[in-house]
């Protein structure tokens, strides 16, 4: 008996012993100086400048660039390109090479380099038609060695916006170049891509030969961490220096608490997209404009962004944000006036029955399908709120929550009443998204479809995405979205945002995009 | 024996052809589409043409027999396809990921039977008192705390609030030790409750009534005539065990950022990744069958009756 509680003992005292040893072996949690810790939900992937999943855009934006950068507001700067000429018919496009770029194995950045590029791209034209330009590109000549031609079909007015995309036109070393993709990733990025551990982390070292501001960090480890909530432990812990980017990347719930504890540095960045509602002319009853005009007074957004969005995304008066180019328009917003609402009802005809509570007309009662995705949290509590606020002025909304991909199905078919969306955010915004809403399969276009001028608004889409005339184009985007506007298709909530969390890291901002993390910025705080 | 194991084995190829067959058209019975996951995946606004391109990629644009047969006729040379996200070779995605679960599963499997073990025999030998109090209320405990919660409370206290331990990642053995814990506990406290009630029940059998009447120490009477005994169920019960700490790890690893197949599937799932997910059903069919095949082999050989009966049933 006695043996046996000894060794019983024995036992635990030695689990103990073990643990503490376990506990002791622990590496130090903090990273060493000059190298960056920050975490995405994946690794990076093979990286090819020309090609999309597995490869992640944050990281090929790190190690490839664009002949033109993008800046917020919609500005385009030169990078790779250091100057360009258009044509008077807005179809040649001249541009002249930056000198003294290498690729990060050494060859030259030249007229031959970047025409090898474009002819890997368009050598896979099917791959990218959702992009406009690629459709659009006719040839591309080399005028000589720090000179190139690009000739286009129409004069598509984005080609610079587009030019600027992290996908597919950056420019990889012509070594590494083959028909089945790159070899390796070779770019002449302020980065390099030196180890991958699968499922566990990236390791990017500083490009010695960058021909730009050198970033002060020598190395950006990138951990694989995909679940949000293990992110924010791993940043608490202090195994991550950084969190960067949108809902995906942490959630308002974390950075709020991070914000309130004072866990790290926090920001949010100017909006970066909108975060909206569809609503359908083409189905009864928002096929009234009266009725859709009552949907956007009837909602209180600034109790959603208080309530629901914890104050971190600005509240959204109009489908895209004024930093946005062609967007400043000064429309009047639909206030939250529930009283105007229900006197829109009753002149439409929608009135409340006497001893009841939804609207009714010819015995229809006041009725709308709301869409979301189920399994959103975020989404189901703004849907309920939404609903809510319409049933405060009779209005039923019924929520269907489905996952995913049968809400996208529901938005290319348009079987909804409200569905949510989001713009695509800068640099999409609002040229491409704008291009989208022409077609079918877009939740844009069978919100529209029920619009009596649906035809005119996408006649003036494909004239603005054409037109070489700057005073035509403001005038063209002021009418369309105009239009939008005062036929209340849509209901924008808030503005997205990205947002940072940082420990030890000095001169975190934020990129004109979300997928562009300006790392080279940043630095070690003293 | 041999035979045994060879006819046990003979089983597999027709269990892996249907839970293929199952495994695939369930897969296709859920309403997604892997297209509209490649294209968000790949930020490509889910036009008709990019759809359709999409499909045409992953070999989705043919009919659902053909997808079939020409996936299990690579299959049969070992080739199970591309992922639909990483875009390599899924079987050499998922063995690269599998020791990794091997490894927590096999920690979660040795902590179990070594805790448990000795708190079972504990709890039965003080029946109705204090130490049985608690072996027993850790199993309520134990057995009613979701794995996935028991990881984030674990990772609260240890890792954020005392700073003891990594909260994720594979490295050391300080790395293994919540992860463990988290997918052992379940286990443990069936482990323990049972060893318990298997052992009190032998306890009240003839034969060691007939040891304590002879006189033997007690000591020797708990090892050689009841503890011997009860053990039977345990094994079995570990086979069994096996299935739930490998299952267990599909969420743990998620959670302490372990880079396994479970971590793999689940974003697997989440992507709805075919390829992987089929490979990996079929991977887990396996290891499940080899682990059951191992418990019974060893069953057998702890237990002479089912050994007799075996070559009497012959």
């Amino acid at each position: 008996m006695a043996q046996w509680r000894k060794r019983l003992a024995a036992t635990v005292t030695a689990s103990f012993f073990l643990a503490a040893a376990m506990a002791g072996g622990q590496a130090a949690a903090a990273s060493s100086q000059g190298t960056l810790t920050y975490s995405w939900s994946a690794n990076v992937g093979p990286l090819d400048p020309h090609r999309y999943s597995p490869n992640q855009m944050f990281a090929q934006a790190m190690v490839y660039e664009p002949l033109v950068h993008y800046r917020e507001g919609g500005t385009i700067e030169p990078w790779l390109a250091t100057a360009w000429t258009i044509s008077p018919d807005g179809r040649t496009y001249d541009f002249t090479l930056r000198e003294g770029a290498v690729f990060s194995d050494g060859t030259p950045f030249d007229a031959a380099a970047v025409k090898a590029n474009f002819d890997a791209v368009l050598s896979q034209r099917s791959r990218h038609d959702w992009l406009e330009l690629i459709g659009q590109i006719q040839s591309v000549e080399m005028l000589d060695s720090r000179r190139i031609r690009l000739s286009l079909k129409d004069p598509y007015y984005p080609t610079l916006l587009e030019l600027a995309l992290i996908r597919p036109v950056r420019f990889a070393s012509p070594s590494v170049l083959t028909p089945e993709g790159v070899r390796s990733p070779v770019g002449t990025g302020p980065w390099m891509l030196t180890e991958t551990k699968r499922g566990e982390y990236d390791v990017f070292t500083r490009n010695p030969s960058y021909w730009g501001p050198k970033p002060a960090y020598e190395r950006i480890v990138v951990k694989v961490i995909p679940d949000p909530t293990s992110r924010a432990v791993a940043f608490e812990t202090g195994e991550i220096d950084l969190i960067y980017g949108g809902t995906g990347q942490i959630s308002a719930d974390s950075f709020t608490r991070f914000k309130a504890r004072g866990t790290g540095q926090t920001a949010v960045s100017a909006p970066l997209a909108t975060r909206t509602m569809a609503i359908n002319s083409g189905r009864a009853p928002t096929s009234e404009l009266a009725v859709r005009r009552a949907v956007n007074h009837a909602v209180n957004k600034d109790a959603i962004v208080a309530k629901l969005l914890y104050g971190l995304e600005p509240r959204a008066d109009m489908l895209f944000a004024a930093n946005f180019p062609y967007t400043n328009l000064g429309l009047v917003p639909y206030a939250f006036d529930p009283a105007r609402a229900a006197k829109l009802l009753d002149e439409a005809g929608w009135t409340v029955p006497a001893g009841g509570t939804v609207r009714m007309r010819d015995g229809q009662p006041l009725r709308v399908e709301l869409c979301f995705i189920g399994n959103d949290a975020r989404e189901k509590a703004l849907a309920e709120a939404i609903q809510a606020n319409l049933r405060a002025v009779g209005f039923d909304a019924v929520l269907i929550g489905e996952e995913e991909n049968a809400v996208q199905a529901r938005q290319k078919d348009g079987r909804f009443g409200l569905i949510f969306g989001d713009t695509w955010g800068a640099p999409y915004d609002p040229h491409s998204f704008v291009s989208s809403m022409r077609v079918p399969a877009h939740a844009d276009y069978q919100a529209q479809r029920g619009l009596p001028m649906k035809a005119e608004i996408d006649a003036k889409i494909s004239a603005v995405l054409v037109t070489t005339d700057e005073t035509a184009r403001q005038t063209l985007y002021r009418d369309i979205l105009t239009i939008l506007h005062e036929q209340a298709v849509y209901l924008p909530l808030s503005y997205l945002t990205a947002m940072s969390v940082s420990r030890g890291v000095d001169g975190v901002g934020f990129g004109a995009s979300v997928y562009e993390i300006p790392f080279g910025a940043m630095r070690p705080a003293p | 024996m041999l035979r045994f194991i060879v006819g046990r084995l003979l089983t597999l190829p027709p269990l892996l052809l249907a839970v293929s067959v199952g495994v695939f058209l369930l897969l296709r019975l859920g309403r997604g589409d892997p297209a509209l996951d490649y294209l968000r995946l790949s930020n490509i606004p889910p036009t008709d043409a990019a759809v359709a391109a999409a499909h045409q990629l992953l070999g989705l644009d043919r009919p659902l027999a053909e997808q079939y047969l020409s996936w299990l006729w690579q299959a049969l040379h070992l080739d199970f396809g591309l992922s639909y996200v990483t875009r390599r070779p899924v079987l050499d995605d998922l063995l690269y990921y599998l020791p990794a679960t091997l490894q927590l599963g096999a920690a979660a499997l040795v902590v179990t039977l070594a805790v448990s073990l000795p708190l079972g025999i504990w709890a039965a030998r003080h029946r109705d008192r204090l130490p049985d109090h608690l072996v027993r209320a850790l199993a309520f405990v134990g057995v009613s705390i979701p794995n996935f919660w028991l990881g984030f409370l674990l990772v609260l206290l240890f890792a954020v609030t005392l700073n003891w331990l990594p909260p994720l990642g594979r490295g050391g053995l300080s790395h293994l030790v919540m992860p463990v814990v988290a997918v052992a506990l379940m286990s443990l406290c069936i482990n323990a409750r049972l060893l318990r009630a298997s052992m009190l029940e032998t306890a009240g059998q003839r034969h060691v009534l007939y040891a304590r009447l002879r006189g033997l120490p007690e000591r020797r009477i708990v090892q050689n005539h009841i503890l011997r005994n009860a053990l039977l169920p345990i094994v079995t019960a570990t086979g069994m065990h096996i299935g739930e700490l490998l299952g267990g790890t599909l969420v743990i690893e998620n959670i302490f950022g372990w880079p396994g197949v479970g971590r793999y599937a689940v974003s697997a799932i989440y992507n709805r990744d075919y390829p992987v997910l089929q490979c990996f059903t079929l991977l887990m069919t396996v290891i499940f069958v080899l682990c059951n095949l191992l418990v019974d082999v060893l069953y057998a050989w702890l237990d002479p009756r089912i050994r007799v009966l075996r070559e009497v049933g012959r």
